[in-house]
């Protein structure tokens, strides 16, 4: 399990983190998600040891990280880095080398996940001959070569083609069902939604929500109440509590306040109700909500 | 450690597999290997045609009496041919009956000398023979050992030859520790401004990376030293000036070595810490500039020990770190160095190296990480606290 506990970070007299606290436990997709300046990038770099904290600790397992430990995690850094004029599948081998592989497993499994990722025509290709999102590729391969055992991927979605994203996607809970953590951040949020356990919603360097998706479906979804009544008459709806909009025969309440079974009383009155339910929001309207 | 030879690994690898690497060498060695036939050229040529017309005692005496120059003879069965031999280039110059020599303008100044002291010689011989002396005794009479010299200052028989190699290695010197250093400093940029070095620092540790940087660049410019050195002793070896050289240019060779490798452990670690301080390839030479003018003043000074290798400033600076780098083995190449001499400049050498790479190598990796603006050297010196390691 990776916890991190109460980390705070100031550049000058500006605040990036004030106190993120989350853990990512072992086989489980941690989304990693907050708006432009929220303190993602922040927190990650001060995961992988490339930038200190001022305060706060970063554990594994109850033990604070070592190099060691971080040198067994895959991490794709925000602003990507690749040698312009290496060969991509040299550049791959030469990370996992680093990772300590031996020279014929860290050729395997670049050839592998080249494969995987279709990037085994462009091999012999320097780096920079590459497309951007070839590239991204490519940094994921590195991210990935040496098996981590803990995946940190700041936006790895970000710039992919809808079948790169696929991939990657595939790549992931393969791993996540092997049992490795893996922490993302993303502003895809239907796919931080359909791809993870759990969500961390952080705000000004603040976690504003840490929770399964569940969970914060479930917390968050008492406040939209959706009915639709047939053949009603017009106005059944006055005098009952709540903000109400009118669509057809759909009449969406929210802020009910305990009084749905008055309201779903009046509905029957009025006509054959066809539906009659809480509305689970959307992770984007959750997070609408959180950051506002 | 395996980390470092990984690094190191790659940097021959991508840098030695270069144009400009291999098209550098080949010059540089090329270049050397040219200018060990220079003073051959300049020192005129170590053979002679000569023509004879008629029978000549002048002849045995002339082949006889040169060692280190090699005489070709031409018979030719009158002057009107040996004229035209003469005028075609064909022959140097013709003795005719042992009386009279042909040339076209002047006779080259050494084979008139070789030709003169062989008429002397052939003339007495004659004209003692003819005063009824005995052919066997006058032979004998006239073998003289040459005059031997004797040197009361300084031995300056090779100074020219000395000169000449000590200006050559200042030059080499010059561009093998100049441009290196350059190569780290651009592939740490490289590495900082594409934020590379944030994969490679959680996978190795700040100084494999760097040490990796400077020993896979040094053993390139190493072998780059070792190829021109080579060709030019080759190549003085072929064209003859190895017998001109100076005794003792084997420990010029183990002098030259001995200190690139500390002056470039030296310049590189130096190139690597200015160059972390900097995330873009255009910032690299206003950052290098210390470096830059710390090797040019060596250079400078390496110049005058070339030629002055005596003197006060020379000796003194060529004990003071880093100068002392290129000094030391230029005054050694350029005359005789007292072992004391040597010994302090190597002990002081190697400390300052020693201390540079420990700073150097602490600035680095409290540089490399910090992105954006240039990181200003009081910074990283006050705050050890950048990166939690
Ligand atoms: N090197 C730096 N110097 C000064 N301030 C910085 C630096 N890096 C980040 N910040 C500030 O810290 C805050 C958090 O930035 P961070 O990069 O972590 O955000 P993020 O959540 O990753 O945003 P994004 O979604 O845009 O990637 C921002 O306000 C940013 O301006
Ligand atoms: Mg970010």
């Amino acid at each position: 399990m990776i916890e991190i506990d109460d980390l705070h970070k100031r550049y000058g007299d500006k605040t990036a983190l004030a106190g993120v606290s989350f853990a990512v436990k072992p086989g489980e997709m941690f989304g990693f998600v907050g708006a432009n300046g929220a303190g993602k990038t922040t927190t990650m770099r001060i995961l992988m040891g490339v930038l200190a904290a001022d305060s706060g600790q970063v554990r594994r397992d109850g033990r604070p990280l070592t190099f060691e430990d971080r040198r067994k995690f895959g991490y794709m850094p925000e602003e990507r880095g690749l040698y312009q004029k290496m060969k991509v599948s040299e550049q791959v081998q030469y990370f996992g080398r680093l990772n300590g592989m031996s020279a014929a497993q860290a050729a395997k499994a670049t050839a592998d996940l080249l494969e995987r990722l279709s990037l085994t025509g462009r091999a012999g290709d320097e780096v920079g001959a590459l497309s951007l999102g070839n590239q991204q590729r490519v940094q994921l391969a590195v991210a990935l070569v040496h098996d981590p055992e803990v995946l940190v991927l700041d936006e790895p979605f970000s710039g992919l083609d809808p079948i790169a994203v696929d991939a990657l996607a595939e790549v992931l809970v393969e791993r996540r069902t092997a049992g490795v953590p893996v922490l993302f951040s993303s502003h895809q949020l239907d796919l931080v939604e359909r791809l993870c356990d759990s969500v961390g919603i952080i705000s000004a360097g603040r976690m504003v929500a840490s929770d399964t998706v569940e969970e914060l479906r479930a917390r968050e979804g008492r406040r939209l109440l959706k009915v639709v009544v047939r053949d009603a008459a017009p106005g059944w709806t006055a005098g009952l509590g709540g903000n109400i909009t009118e669509k057809g025969d759909e009449v969406l309440f929210t802020d009910v306040n305990g009084s749905d079974q008055e309201i779903l009383r009046a509905a029957t009155k009025a006509g054959t109700v066809e539906h009659f339910g809480w509305e689970r929001p959307t992770l984007t309207e959750i997070f609408r909500e959180a950051v506002a | 450690m395996s980390g470092l030879w990984l690094v190191a690994r790659r940097e021959i690898a991508t840098r030695g597999r270069t144009k400009a690497f291999v098209i550098g060498l080949v010059i540089s060695a090329l270049l050397v290997g040219a200018l060990a036939f220079l003073p051959k050229l300049f020192a005129g040529p170590d053979s002679y045609t000569v023509g004879f017309v008629g029978p000549s005692t002048l002849q045995p005496a002339l082949t006889g009496a040169a060692k280190d120059v090699e005489i070709t003879v031409k018979p030719f069965a009158d002057e009107a041919a040996a004229r035209k031999a003469v005028l075609d280039g064909d022959v140097d110059a013709v003795v005719v009956d042992d009386r009279r020599v042909f040339a076209d303008g002047e006779v080259d100044r050494e084979l008139g000398l070789l030709l003169e002291g062989a008429h002397q010689t052939a003339q007495a011989g004659r004209q003692l023979a003819a005063a009824g002396l005995d052919a066997a005794k006058v032979a004998e009479a006239m073998r003289v050992a040459p005059l031997e010299q004797v040197s009361v200052g300084a031995d300056t028989r090779y100074a020219g030859a000395r000169t000449g190699i000590a200006t050559l290695l200042v030059m080499l010197l010059f561009f093998q520790l100049l441009q290196p250093s350059m190569y780290v400093a651009m592939g740490v940029v490289e590495e900082k401004g594409s934020r590379i070095v944030e994969i490679l620092l959680t996978s190795i540790r700040p100084w494999q990376l760097l040490g990796g940087k400077i020993v896979g660049l040094g053993a390139l410019a190493l072998l780059n030293l070792v190829v021109v050195i080579v060709a030019g002793l080759g190549a003085a070896a072929i064209s003859g000036f190895a017998s001109d050289m100076p005794p003792g240019i084997g420990g010029v060779v183990v002098s030259t070595l001995f200190w690139f490798v500390l002056g470039y452990a030296f310049f590189a670690t130096l190139a690597a810490a200015l160059g972390s301080l900097v995330s873009r390839q255009e910032e690299v030479s206003s950052v290098l500039t210390p470096m830059m003018m710390l090797i040019m003043a060596a250079y400078f000074v390496s110049y005058f020990a070339a030629v002055e290798p005596g003197s006060p400033v020379a000796r003194i600076l060529s004990m003071i770190p880093p100068f002392s780098s290129m000094v030391m083995p230029v005054r050694t190449a350029a005359g005789e160095v007292p072992l004391w001499e040597m010994g302090v400049a190597a002990a002081l050498m190697i400390i300052a190296t020693a201390a540079v790479l420990v700073v150097g190598a602490r600035i680095y990796e409290r540089a490399v990480l910090r992105t954006g603006a240039r990181v200003k050297l009081s910074e990283v010196v006050r705050d050890g606290s950048a990166v939690a390691r």
